[in-house]
């Protein structure tokens, strides 16, 4: 049996190892290299490329772009708020959900559907609520409530990013809600029973059983919020297009190019390696943190 | 005392249900208005957001529709995401099931290198990659097809390798006694088994693919094969500069998401399954 895994295992792997060497492996090797040289997309400015190391040149210019670090810190605040507002939606529906019977598979439905819609899509939708529907009838000074935070939210800094967290929270939460749910199913419900007869109250029932208990779902709705929000990208461009300062990381990387000619695609390439290794550290630093944090049972 | 308690646990249902309605009422409150302005004018649109529109004309549709070249648009979408989710699920069962039978360094190292490229945001890799599909004639829809296979093998690899570890030799091993060669074996035998995984792979990889913006916008540009998605965002960033033309933007969204809508309503079932397991499984 062995012998007969042994002699095809190259063959069966090939086609995806291959691929992936193409789509992957070589573009990440050639693009940090490529982030140490004047690369200009086409060319590179010194002539060869070994002719056009300039050392940490591209580094050092992308951390003085005021725009890139601004992006940097605009991401950063977004996904915190972001990661904690959806984290709460998502649980809140899957723990209502858990206590109702009828009608549960079409409330979950309901709202897992925005996931569907494409973020590009949905978020032309969007512009015109937070840019016709919130400013001009629920929020105006003769509409609803006047709330004036509520109105213009794409053309402010500060307010775009609620805008983009209002956004994603109705795009993302029924998603994340589907993993919460399928963490609350997996409690024992012995357990419960324990902690009533020892005399818990619903509060600290959640505290002391639940919450414990959902870590595993909790670090993978975590990993994947995280890593979601900090490469936001199509939301980003359908409501604000990176106007009046409110480029996330992505966007930034991608507008690099655009905002100087000729294209400096060696500085772009360097903040994507900044990008990486930013993605790579949050994403590998929490997982190892809410690990820890899990029990078993 | 046991009447109370009764009478409690209605009151927090009834609760339970108002607040649920209201959140769900909430999330289709977007479609709604969707539905509403694809059948309205521009000034109809920005005057009476909320309301039925007054005369119901197919006009703005139909100009959507040829707008932005839906049939072809959507054939477009359709050839390059069945192709990608295809080729995912060949290459990375056969891969997946190949590094869980066969343990040696290399199959170690495979897996370690699928499974940290996760970490890869495709901003790191995007623009060594444009100019490589470029030098190789691929920056087309072959070329989309590639990549998007390529990025999809990570994740597949990774819940299938998964799977099939839990899937007993046993019955793999009375296929190669009643002489069934390696590919018989592994797509009569083996595949049925990890239907579930399939799924899995299938929706994970299909709803971004479908949905995705920028390799598309990298790769055709403003060609003439464009993809729904792209069709959508250039509708809207040429006319858009002269203020937002609303009257075409939503019945495009709305012709635009609608193949997406159907499908997920006829399989829903298997979409909440696939996230569910999928997420268990990572």
């Amino acid at each position: 049996m062995e012998r007969y895994y042994k002699k095809w295992f190259y063959l069966l792997v090939l086609p995806a190892v291959l691929l992936f060497v193409f789509v992957i492996g070589l573009p990440f090797v050639i693009g940090t290299i490529y982030s140490f040289t004047s690369w200009r997309g086409t060319y590179f400015a010194g002539g060869t490329l070994s002719e056009s190391f300039v050392g940490l040149e591209n580094y050092i210019q992308a951390f003085s772009d005021e725009q890139f670090i601004h992006s940097m810190i605009y991401t950063t605040a977004y996904t915190l708020v972001a990661v904690v507002a959806i984290n709460i939606v998502a649980l809140s529906f899957a723990l209502m959900l858990g206590r109702i019977k009828r009608g549960v598979g079409l409330y979950r439905t309901v709202f897992f559907l925005p996931n569907m819609l494409g973020g590009l899509a949905m978020g032309f939708i969007w512009q015109f609520i937070f840019q016709v529907v919130y400013t001009d009838l629920l929020f105006s000074p003769d509409g609803l409530f006047h709330v004036e935070f509520l109105r213009f939210m794409t053309q402010d800094t500060t307010k775009a990013l609620f805008a983009l967290v209002i956004m994603t929270v109705w795009q993302s939460a029924g998603y994340m809600m589907l993993i919460y749910i399928s963490g609350l199913n997996s409690i024992p419900g012995e357990l419960y029973e324990a902690a009533e007869i020892d005399g818990a109250g619903p509060i600290r029932k959640f505290f002391t059983v639940t919450l414990p208990l959902l870590m595993p779902s909790i670090t993978i709705v975590l990993f994947l919020t995280l890593a979601n929000s900090f490469k936001l990208l199509d939301q980003n461009i359908a409501l604000t297009n990176g106007d009046f300062n409110t480029r996330l990381m992505a966007l930034q990387i991608l507008r690099t190019i655009q905002d100087k000619t000729p294209p400096n695609y060696g500085v772009a390439q360097a903040q994507a390696v900044v990008f990486f290794v930013i993605v790579a550290v949050i994403s590998l630093f929490q997982v190892s943190l809410t690990r820890r944090k899990e029990v078993e049972y | 005392m046991k009447g109370s308690v009764f009478f409690r646990k209605r009151v927090v249902r009834a609760i339970l249900y108002i607040g649920l309605t209201a959140l769900a009422l909430y999330t289709l409150m977007p479609l709604l208005f969707l539905l509403l302005n694809s059948f309205k004018g521009q000034a109809e649109i920005i005057r009476n957001p909320l309301a039925p529109p007054q005369n119901f004309t197919l006009e703005y549709l139909i100009r959507a529709y040829q707008e932005i070249h839906f049939p072809k648009a959507l054939g477009y979408t359709v050839l390059i995401t069945l192709f990608s989710l295809a080729f995912i699920v060949l290459f990375s069962s056969l891969c997946g099931w190949a590094i869980t039978r066969h343990k040696s360094r290399a199959s170690t190292v495979i897996y370690l290198v699928f499974v940290a490229a996760m970490l890869i945001p495709f901003q790191a890799v995007m623009y060594p990659l444009m100019n490589l599909m470029d030098r190789v004639g691929l920056k087309n829809i072959p070329g989309l097809i590639v990549m998007y296979t390529g990025f999809g093998l990570s994740l597949s690899i990774f819940l299938y390798s998964g799977f099939f570890k839990s899937v007993p030799r046993a019955i793999e091993e009375a296929g190669f006694i009643d002489g069934a060669n390696i590919f018989q074996t592994f797509f009569l035998l083996v595949f049925p088994l990890v239907k579930s995984t399939t799924v899995t792979v299938l929706i994970l990889n299909g709803m971004w693919i479908w949905n995705d913006y920028l390799l598309p916008y990298l790769t055709l540009g403003t060609s003439e094969s464009r993809t729904l998605v792209l069709e959508l965002f250039y509708a809207k960033m040429t006319a858009g500069q002269f203020g937002n033309p609303w009257e075409l933007i939503f019945p495009a969204v709305l012709i635009s998401v609608l193949p997406m809508v159907i499908v997920f309503l006829c399989l829903q079932k298997y979409f909440v399954k696939g996230v569910s397991e999928g997420a268990i499984k990572s």
